[in-house]
């Protein structure tokens, strides 16, 4: 019974499968010799990286070349959904095989959409069509490796602010950063929950009223109740809005892009926190109370001409800036710390400009930037155009993007590399979408349509989801997407 | 030969002074000279085969008579040979006896060489030209043919006189002969005999001697008939000719013999001689080389007797008349009526140019009585021309009679219906005739693209705005005006719905909004970035308020906008029945309370000053108090007439003052306002600090007119030349000002060049609204109650020399228009080449790169 729904499947979907040792036909006859008239077939071998339950054996199969994705990926399905007895069966003589799938079929068996990749490029169009363009001959036996489709599968429930979200940032997994324009910092637990403390942790937040703030609270603590937790230090230095911080790895240290074209550095080491997490937040209005401890800047990074819209600090000693002057610029956060230590007293003292070197003059502005990718190098960023662009400063004379990527519709507010993936990032737009992207497509992995307005940030957390504020003041979740 | 020495450059030279006398007395003897030279041609038909000479002999040939003669002397040729061949049967010697005798006939003594022709290889015949000539004359006296005994005779005659002179010519020829012949033939004459006859040796063993004086023996002679018959076996036989000197036998070339034929048929020897060369005259008067050295004499110039008389007798006539110079005028001629008008168009020369009437076309086959079948359209085709155009539909369609049922064309010319349209045609042709144009239309053929001045492209002056990404939305009404801050934060803007707005260039945030409760007409901010205050006018009032972007800390700006009620009083002065500085603690700043409706605020670029400008619209200002009078005295509404003519009075009141009052300079520091020390001739409009220097600028209706303010005079008056000027803007060097007006034209004027405008856009179809010029971008923009923004490039060189490059790059579009109005301002970001645009749709936009 199963068999022969397996083969009506196969029925529609058009597919002839075959192995190499004997002709194993799903189907009748007249049924392939139909397929055959339709179109070419071609001879696949799915591979694939991942662990067993989404093995297939180690088999050919004819598929039909008009055959999209979505096609490849219900093959892949039913083959899984067949189960291991698909392969014991292989040997058996026709008449013998219909029997025993039944007994080893997995009856609970999940949709899985997968991803398709012919000689390290995602398949985004009918096979027939990918060959050609490609130029790969349909005569050999291809290998199609299969990965789990990127995209999101559930959608959390928004969490709602009091005004515009601003800033998300999800660099802990156990708790959500979001900056706000009603002042407020927040911190979320998971979606839906707000709680302010979670583990003890160092949060840093930049703001429109020319300050850094360092916060800190306590992780033990879990009350039900929202509560209110002050800065316990204010760090002056800006003279106009901060537009942008990061974090050193190590948490020792912060770096701030401000509207003043200036990158200012900062020491965050006095408190003996763990866990140092920053967050970039857009925040205005008065701030009411007693002054805490101030700071002041340890070092002063003094090159772009613009307003410096963002800031990274992948690595302990460089600093990526995007800057509206349109231009990337890397800084040598050591030799800062150098000139730091042979002229202490000036707490002001700013690098030389020879320190830092334009990378990529874009002739956009530049609102975000983000490092990674490949061996953690690639430049991602966006601007004042749809086009999410990423550069390899590692290439001489690297002037044009490596990639571009354009579909979306508005400016690009947010990029991020995925964590731990080579080839995944994520942008947002203000076109109301955030969209996945995979290097090996030019077609975005998937479309996030959750913002009814301007996304203003966008962040990976846990690896598997995406959080996004913006403009609807909702804070959206996007979990469980699959990456590797 | 010896006439033709007359002939010969070679013989001229050896001319005796006899001959020359011979000649010159030749006149009346002339007819008798040439008779003897005629004689002389006929007796010397030749000359001589050993002698290559190519002299002329025949060249007397064109003499009359001479070529019958030859003809006479080739015919006994023929005889001779004939009688000759007739003799050698018998006997030879005889022949040779005959061939041999030297006869003297005439005067000529000359020897002539011998001759030796074969003829058909059977005859040697030897004989000289003399005998010829003896033969000849026996011949002809024998047959009594022609009249040459006639010449005999007068040769005879006249021998007498030219016996002589003839005798020592011929000696003289002789010598050059032999001279001649030493020089051209290069083997010796081996002729041993010497000069004596052959007779004496005839019954000698030997002939002649050799150098040693020893007897040459004969040659064993063949008898006549041995010879034949060896000259018959041999195929050059009839070449050979016995040399009897020098007793051999000699074989003819081809040339000799070609050469003897020649002679025999009465021609030149020689192929090259031409016997038709063109006589040279070398006794003429003129010649190169005259013969007589003496001066030309006199009768040569002088008018012969009968010239005069004749010159006379022209003098005569034309004094009568009878003689007249001017020619008869022609009179005019047939023309080609039927010919073709290109022609007559060609003709016509001054006056009114000749047009041809436009030719009807010629009939075709089509519109013949019986045309062939494929002229004739089908009843589909008839039925398509009907959804033809009028001017595409075939003018005639031949008609077809329908007989018994059957279409049929027409079977003869009898059977043609008159045509229908003949009338009409005929009237449409007169009326062609008529209306057919009557003057000359000159029609320049220039390219187009050619005279479109030479632009750069567009691409290559990237970047400037081109798309929107963001809107700025909030406002309720038109927003009026836009200001940037200078960082390019952010922005203010201001509405009719009367708030003021503060806005996030980024994000679109609104950031902070005043209820002013009047009306905006303007925002600006200040230009310093250390002093984020804006300016707004309101109704009568100019604000001053506070963004709020000022450190808390720093109370620089609740300072400078806190005015001491005490000192108010003192400072205003005279001034305060102007504008009154004012405390607004409504919305944390300042409040100038003018006295008339604010249009425009400008701060100056230190942002210390401010100047304001109010145009006093009398109209404007009647309506607005006539709008606002129902609302707030409804039940006086019965007063309005009155209240008109009050307000009316009011204003001719202030019209007066206005020229003083209209535009004021405030000073925020110092809390004061001074009027601008100037009379103004017009309506203010508008009014813009030099970004430079300090130097202002105040457009009225039709001009602009620059002051400078430390020196204060006018420097410079800007004509527009427009209707009504309603915005100015100052490019960032200040020399160049763009004007945009009411009728949709922009001015560029380069105050370096003139007080002209140095380009007028027009582009906008109706009232520009704002003009504005980039910071730090060649860009420059302008928009217009059309809906539209437009984008220019504007380079303004360093280099004097070379003028500012203005090229137009992109028509922004977007805004809805609201009420008739639509872009109500524009501004450039201070360092972003992008562009905000602020539509009465209430939409600001942002137009990004």
């Amino acid at each position: 019974f199963s068999a022969s729904s397996l083969s009506s499947e196969a029925q529609k979907r058009g597919v002839g499968q075959r192995n190499s040792y004997s002709s194993v036909f799903y189907g009748d006859v007249d049924m392939d010799e139909d397929v055959e008239g339709n179109s070419r077939l071609v001879y696949v071998r799915f591979v694939t990286k991942l662990d067993d339950p989404f093995k297939v054996p180690d088999t050919q199969l004819g598929l039909p070349s008009n055959i999209t994705r979505l096609g490849l990926s219900t093959v892949v399905n039913n083959v899984l959904q067949s189960g291991p007895s698909f392969y014991s069966a292989r040997l058996l003589p026709f008449d013998v095989l219909r029997v025993p799938v039944i007994d080893f079929r997995r009856d609970n068996w999940r949709h899985e959409p997968f991803d398709f990749l012919i000689n390290g490029e995602l398949v985004r169009m009918s096979l027939e069509e990918f060959l050609l363009a490609k130029g790969i001959s349909a005569e050999k036996v291809l290998e199609i490796e299969y990965i789990k489709a990127v995209a999101p599968r559930k959608q959390e429930e928004p969490s709602f602010h009091d005004d515009w979200v601003s800033a998300v940032d999800g660099s802990n997994p156990g708790f959500i950063l979001t900056g706000c324009y009603d002042a407020l910092g927040r911190v979320w637990k998971a979606a839906g929950l707000y709680v302010e403390n979670d583990t003890g942790a160092l949060v840093a937040t930049a703001s429109k009223d020319k300050t850094l703030r360092l916060w800190m609270f306590d992780a033990e603590e879990s009350r039900g109740d929202p509560t209110k937790i002050r800065a316990y230090k204010t760090l002056r230095g800006h003279n106009a809005s901060v537009q942008s911080i990061a974090a050193q790895p190590s948490g020792d240290m912060v770096c701030s892009g401000s509207w003043d074209c200036r990158i200012n550095l900062w020491q965050t080491k006095e408190s003996d926190a763990g866990a140092s997490v920053s967050i970039k937040k857009r925040k205005k209005g008065s701030h009411d109370g007693e002054s805490q401890s101030e700071g002041e800047p340890v070092s002063t990074l003094v090159g772009h001409t613009q307003c410096v819209s963002s800031v990274v600090w992948p690595q302990h000693g460089t600093i990526y800036s995007a800057s509206w002057d349109h231009s990337i610029r890397r800084w040598d956060a050591e030799t800062g710390n150098e000139s730091l230590n042979t002229c202490c007293s000036d707490s002001s003292s700013s690098l030389d400009p020879i320190d830092s070197a334009v990378l990529i003059f874009c002739g956009k502005v530049i609102n975000c930037i983000d490092i990674g990718g490949e061996s953690s190098a690639l430049i991602a960023a966006g601007g004042s155009d749809p086009i999410l662009r990423i550069w390899d400063p590692r290439k001489p004379g690297s002037s044009a993007p490596i990639f571009q990527f354009s579909s979306h519709a508005s400016w690009i507010s947010a990029c991020k590399w995925h964590k731990d993936s080579w080839f995944h990032l994520l942008s947002a737009s203000y076109d109301g979408k955030i969209m996945l992207w995979d290097l090996r497509t030019a077609w975005p992995l998937a479309v996030i349509d959750s913002h009814e307005d301007k996304v203003l940030c966008a962040d990976w957390w846990k690896g598997d989801s995406v959080i996004s504020g913006g403009v609807d003041s909702k804070l959206c979740i996007s979990s469980e997407i699959s990456v590797k | 030969m010896i006439v033709s020495k007359e002939n010969s450059p070679l013989v001229k030279s050896r001319k005796t002074k006899s001959e020359l006398k011979e000649k010159k007395d030749s006149g009346g003897e002339e007819e008798k000279e040439e008779r003897t030279w005629a004689e002389r041609s006929e007796e010397i038909p030749i000359d001589s085969a050993t002698d290559d000479e190519a002299w002329p002999i025949f060249s007397i040939s064109r003499r009359p008579g001479r070529l019958q003669r030859l003809h006479l002397l080739a015919a006994w040729i023929e005889l001779q040979e004939a009688f000759l061949s007739a003799l050698v049967s018998d006997n030879g010697d005889v022949m040779e006896e005959e061939i041999r005798g030297p006869v003297e006939t005439g005067g000529s003594t000359s020897t002539f060489n011998t001759a030796r022709i074969s003829r058909k290889g059977s005859f040697k015949i030897d004989r000289t030209l003399r005998e010829l000539g003896s033969g000849l004359s026996d011949i002809l006296g024998d047959e009594g043919v022609a009249n040459t005994s006639d010449g005999d005779g007068s040769s005879n005659d006249g021998g007498g006189d030219l016996s002589e002179g003839d005798q020592s010519e011929s000696e003289e020829f002789a010598q050059g002969v032999e001279e001649s012949d030493s020089s051209e033939d290069e083997v010796a004459p081996r002729n041993t005999i010497g000069d004596v006859p052959f007779e004496w040796y005839k019954d000698e063993e030997h002939i002649g001697y050799n150098i040693s004086g020893k007897k040459l023996k004969k040659k064993e002679r063949q008898d006549k008939l041995d010879s034949f018959l060896a000259s018959a076996d041999d195929p050059n036989g009839w070449r050979k000719v016995m040399d009897e000197p020098n007793d051999e036998v000699v074989q003819l070339t081809k040339q000799e013999v070609k050469m003897i034929c020649k002679v025999l048929k009465g021609k030149a020897p020689h192929k090259d001689f031409d016997p038709y060369s063109p006589y040279i005259d070398w006794f003429k008067m003129d010649a190169k080389h005259p013969l007589s050295s003496a001066p030309e004499p006199k009768r040569r110039f002088v008018l012969s007797k009968w010239e005069n008389e004749k010159v006379v007798k022209l003098v005569r006539a034309i004094r009568k008349g009878l003689i007249k110079f001017d020619k008869p005028k022609e009179k005019p001629g047939v023309y080609d009526l039927w010919g073709d008008d290109s022609s007559s168009m060609e003709k016509a020369g001054h006056g009114l140019a000749y047009i041809p009437a436009p030719k009807p076309k010629l009939p075709g086959h089509e519109e013949s009585y019986n045309p062939s079948l494929e002229y004739i359209p089908t009843q589909e085709e008839i039925n398509s021309y009907q959804l033809l155009f009028e001017e595409d539909r075939p003018k005639f369609i031949p008609k077809q009679v329908v007989i018994h049922l059957h279409l049929l064309r027409f079977t003869s010319l009898r059977s043609v219906p008159a045509y229908e349209n003949y009338v009409k045609e005929s009237f449409e042709r007169c009326l062609d005739l008529y209306m057919c144009p009557r003057a000359r239309k000159k029609r320049i053929n220039i390219d187009p693209e050619s005279l479109k001045p030479k632009l750069p492209s567009r691409k290559d002056l990237k970047p400037y705005p081109t798309i929107c990404y963001l809107e700025y939305r909030g406002h309720t009404g038109p927003v009026m005006s836009i200001s940037t801050e200078s960082s390019g934060q952010w922005i203010a803007s201001g509405s009719s719905d009367g708030t003021v707005r503060i806005w996030e260039v980024e994000t679109g945030r609104c950031l902070r909004v005043w209820e002013l409760g009047e009306p905006v007409h303007h925002v600006s901010w200040n230009p310093s970035s250390d002093i984020p205050i804006l300016a707004v006018s309101a109704g009568l009032d100019v604000f001053l308020l506070n963004a709020g972007l000022e450190d808390e800390e720093r109370k620089m700006i609740n300072k400078l906008l806190h005015i001491e009620t005490s000192m108010a009083p003192d400072d205003t002065g005279k001034i305060s029945s102007i504008v009154s500085w004012d405390q607004d603690d409504n919305h944390g700043g300042i409040r100038l309370k003018h006295f008339k409706t604010v249009s425009s605020v400008e701060w100056h670029r230190k942002g210390d000053y401010f100047s304001t400008v109010m145009p006093s619209d009398i109209l404007s200002l009647c309506i607005m108090w006539l709008s606002e009078e129902p609302k707030s005295k409804g039940r006086f509404s019965f007063l309005s007439p009155i209240s008109t003519l009050f307000c009316i009075h009011i204003l001719s009141l202030t019209c007066l003052l206005r020229e003083s009052r209209a535009i004021l300079i405030h000073q925020l520091s110092k809390k004061s306002t001074q009027r601008i020390p100037f009379k103004l001739h017009g309506l203010p409009v508008s009014s813009a600090f030099h970004p430079t220097r300090s130097v202002f600028f105040v457009s009225t209706k039709k001009n602009v007119r620059v002051y400078d303010l430390l020196k204060q005079k006018l420097i410079k008056k800007l004509e527009t030349g427009a209707r009504e000027v309603s915005s100015i803007a100052i490019h960032p060097g200040g020399d160049n000002v763009i004007v945009g007006t009411r009728e949709g034209k922009m001015c560029w004027f380069d105050m370096d060049l003139s007080s002209q405008p140095y380009r007028i856009l027009k582009c906008h179809s109706k009232d520009i609204n704002s003009v504005a010029f980039h910071r730090s971008y060649p860009l420059f923009a302008s928009c217009s109650d059309d809906s539209t923004a437009y984008i220019f490039h504007g380079m303004v060189y360093s280099d004097l020399n070379q003028n500012p490059l203005v090229v137009p790059l992109e028509i922004l579009r977007g805004h809805a228009s609201s009420n008739g109005r639509g872009v109500m301002d524009c501004k450039f970001h201070p360092r972003q080449p992008w562009l905000f645009t602020a539509g009465a749709d209430s939409v600001i936009k942002l137009f990004c790169h």
